[in-house]
């Protein structure tokens, strides 16, 4: 994928200003020239790709009903008339109301912090976990290495929604459980990447140089390794914020979620199925958005990493 | 509301169905044919003296006979296997006179030596028979007093037992198949003296029967003699509610259980017979803790507030459908006994708050009421049962307690994170779907303490006369020990009762005459289909 922020980027190379290693008086105005260029020139990049601005908006949209609920909507996701049940969506209920008389638009931004949360949490938790178990196994190789990497292989080869499954139902119920359930079933895709990453670094010049001036060696892995390795691990931890939002929502639908009647998407969803044939709205709207972000989320790595490659 | 509905009259085809010349062609019964009916789980045991789920009880009413018979609307008791039977004086002891000449499906006869061998089956099964033990609780032995008479003796009085001799859970199989494990009775087809014989199970898929030829015994209450009209008679397991509804739209089974209140009218329009039933027994209610170590649930004003803050009529006439009905007692009103207590279950919630203020709970700064530091917090223990509106009628309680000052949390759990919590008396209120039996006895096994609670305790004394109730013949004395067990359970809030439980049951418009037993399940025997 060619499109990226980093067109914008290379092109600044052929710029005839030269880069400077003192400051130049004449620094200023050339600066200011060139980043209106590439303001103009982002400009452009976004214009020609409206499905990444969507994407972005939709996921700051998001973002703003996960911190700041009140900011979108001042009803109660708790409390709802009972008098005002199964309403159509409409401009008072813009996602209609449930069986109880709850506005479904202010349950479901409610709703997005708890699942938005565990979701971060999930992704953390898979990205610290992952990416410490790599850098030790790429870095160390040996035996703690093939210990670790056949560890790895055998987590991988469940599926992880099921891994998610088994270790909720040790954990018991509760967003904060799901969460980690979910992390724990990404932290060996994270540390494969990472290792990965590791090996290439490793044996780049630079290292080795860093290693024969006498660099000790967790200086070595933490100011040259590590840097250069995280790039793609970075993506990964973008990509799998999708993942876990379906993975979180998932197990949500199924009920190992929060206790009633705090609202979280999937259990929104799952909540509605009973009337499925009476009440469209209640399934397909909380279905939709959680579509819609996970979309969302996936545009937008995958823009990251075009541009990963671009800057190659 | 009729328990026993005519699927015929119920879908409004004219005709008087009596009289034989005047009848159209689709009123007479024809035999034949193959029924499918989807049930909402598996019945996961066939042995019907083992099972407990109403699906395996469903499916074990087909392939055991039992010594008594219940109807469902008069709840009067009448023969089936016994012809006839005398009750000792203090009701310690039943004599059984047996019908000659049933045999079970492997050919071996009914006798008094086979009643024996099945009773002291299910009393050695302990545990593992759940209901037929609790029936049997305080069984001294059978003696059979000659080839077709048998009598049965307890320790104590057991007034519950006839009507408990009418359930599948004390159905009687052939005694050779006692003498397999019970795991195995679980998992191979039992061999009763039922209209139907099982020919394959596959567990959480289907179990298929087929009708037996040669059956000629049915119970009093049977519309037809002889064997069963239909041919086949085949129970497929589908979970998923909507689509159960969507199956049976489709033509793909003929019938289902368990219709969610919010289908019945668009399933009633497309020309569909549903059939519903109350369920006799202990309504869906709150079940509070007697434990008094727990500081808010043990308060003597919390519970009787809570009792009165509930608004009943809302929760039936916004969540549920006009076949369910509010509460009127903690046993349903299809219960032999029932008494009409609404005063004590009245929505009031200016009393529920008086009774707060006078406990001394004060509203906090939250609108939830604090005494002591403590918070008017409780919790309520839910394992989801699959009913559809259940959760939203935990949530709604919510709503109307939140209104007297009363905070209700739900705790989620799976069956096997709740029953250690049971056996402890480990909880404040648990959501208890309800129990189906045509008998008041199940006050005593719902409510009765699991240990003996300690001297002059509130517990003690519905004990007292729960246990009184179960060793009276009188039928008038019985009553009102009955009443005032309800009285006391609905003034202590031990149970808090919520809406009677409803079962609506969907037919095709084909399918003809289906019956139901006292407890609510369907019943085949008498069913045929037309065209």
């Amino acid at each position: 994928m060619t499109e990226s922020l980093a067109t914008a980027a290379t092109a600044d190379k052929t710029d005839p200003v030269p880069a400077p290693v003192t400051p130049a008086p004449d620094r200023e105005p050339a600066t200011a020239a060139s980043q209106s260029g590439r303001w103009r020139r982002a400009a452009v990049f976004l214009v020609h790709r409206p499905g990444l601005v969507l994407s972005a908006f939709f996921l700051l949209t998001v973002l703003i009903a996960a911190f700041f609920p009140t900011a979108l909507t001042s009803d109660n996701p708790l409390r709802g008339s009972v008098a005002e049940r199964l309403q159509k969506p409409s401009t008072d209920h813009w996602f209609g109301t449930d069986q109880l008389g709850r506005d479904l638009f202010a349950r479901m931004v409610h709703g997005c912090a708890r699942s938005l949360q565990a979701t971060v949490l999930a992704v953390l938790v898979g990205l610290a976990a992952g990416a410490l178990l790599g850098l030790t196994s790429g870095f160390l190789s040996g035996w703690i290495d093939s210990l670790i990497m056949r560890v790895v292989d055998l987590a991988l080869a469940i599926p992880a929604l099921l891994l998610s499954l088994a270790l909720i139902t040790a954990l018991g119920f509760g967003t904060v459980n799901i969460a980690l359930a979910v992390g724990f079933s990404s932290v060996a895709a994270f540390a494969r990447v990472t290792r990965a990453e590791v090996l290439r670094v490793r044996t780049a010049v630079f290292v080795e140089a860093a290693t024969s001036c006498g660099a000790r060696r967790h200086q070595v892995l933490f100011r040259y390794v590590l840097p250069h390795a995280c790039g793609p691990v970075l993506v990964l931890a973008a990509l799998e914020f999708g993942t876990a939002v379906l993975a979180v929502s998932a197990l949500s639908f199924l009920g190992f979620g929060a206790a009633p009647p705090s609202p979280e998407w999937g259990s929104l969803v799952s909540d509605g199925r009973g009337y499925l044939a009476t009440a469209w709205w209640l399934t397909t709207l909380p279905g939709l958005t959680v579509v819609a972000t996970v979309l969302a989320a996936n545009r937008i790595s995958r823009a990251i990493e075009g541009e990963r490659e671009e800057s190659r | 509301m009729l328990v026993t509905v005519v699927a015929a009259t119920a879908c409004g085809s004219g005709g008087d169905g009596t009289n034989g010349t005047s009848r159209a062609a689709d009123q007479i019964p024809k035999p034949g044919g193959t029924l499918t009916f989807a049930l909402g789980s598996d019945p996961t045991c066939l042995d019907p003296q083992q099972i407990q789920l109403s699906e395996g009880l469903t499916v074990g009413r087909h392939v055991v006979d039992t010594l008594t018979d219940q109807d469902p609307q008069t709840l009067e008791i009448v023969p089936w296997l016994a012809e006839s039977w005398d009750v000792g004086q203090d009701a310690k002891s039943y004599t059984f006179h047996l019908r000659k000449g049933v045999t079970f499906s492997d050919g071996a006869p009914l006798t008094a030596a086979a009643v024996k061998t099945n009773f002291d089956a299910i009393v050695a099964l302990g545990a593992k028979a759940t209901l037929g033990y609790s029936y049997l609780s305080g069984y001294a032995q059978t003696v059979p007093v000659d080839d077709l008479t048998v009598r049965i003796e307890f320790t104590s009085p057991t007034a519950q037992f006839l009507q408990a001799a009418a359930s599948p859970s004390l159905g009687l199989v052939s005694p050779t198949t006692l003498n397999r494990s019970p795991t195995e009775r679980c998992s191979q087809p039992p061999i009763g003296s039922g209209a139907f014989v099982i020919d394959r199970y596959v567990p959480s898929q289907r179990v298929d029967l087929s009708r037996r030829k040669d059956y000629n015994w049915p119970s009093a209450l049977a519309r037809h003699q002889g064997a069963a009209y239909l041919d086949k008679l085949v129970f497929t397991v589908v979970a998923e509610s909507g689509v159960r509804t969507g199956s049976l739209q489709s033509g793909q089974v003929d019938g289902i259980s368990a219709v969610s209140p919010q289908d019945a009218k668009s399933l009633q329009e497309q020309g569909l017979t549903l059939l519903p039933t109350v369920h006799a027994g202990i309504v869906t209610n709150l079940h509070a803790s007697p434990t008094p170590d727990r500081p808010v649930v043990s308060d003597p004003s919390v519970l009787p507030a809570l009792q009165k803050g509930i608004n009943r009529t809302q929760i039936v006439s916004s969540l549920l459908n006009a076949d369910y009905r509010p509460a009127t007692s903690i046993l349903s009103s299809k219960t032999p006994d029932h008494a009409d207590l609404s005063s004590l279950v009245r929505y009031d919630p200016t009393a529920a708050k008086k009774l707060l203020d006078d406990g001394g709970w004060k509203p906090g700064p939250d609108g939830i009421r604090l005494k002591d530091g403590h918070r008017l917090h409780l919790d309520v223990l839910w394992v989801p049962s699959g009913f559809g509106p259940e959760q939203s009628t935990i949530e709604l309680i919510q709503q109307q307690l939140a209104e007297i000052g009363l905070e209700l949390g739900v705790k989620r759990l799976s069956l096997a994170q709740f029953t250690p919590l049971y056996q402890a008396n480990d909880y404040d209120l648990f959501w208890a779907r309800g129990t189906t039996r045509a008998d008041p006895d199940i006050l005593r096994l719902i409510f009765g303490s699991k240990k003996p609670a300690p001297a002059g305790s509130v517990q003690e004394g519905i004990d007292r006369i729960l246990e009184a109730q179960n060793a009276i013949t009188d039928a008038a004395t019985r009553r009102s020990l009955v009443e005032q067990a309800q009285r006391r359970i609905l003034e202590t809030g031990y149970g808090i009762p919520v809406h009677e439980q409803t079962t609506i049951m969907g037919f095709s418009p084909k399918v003809r005459d289906v019956t139901f037993t006292a407890s609510s399940w369907p019943r085949f025997t008498d069913t045929w289909i037309t065209g």
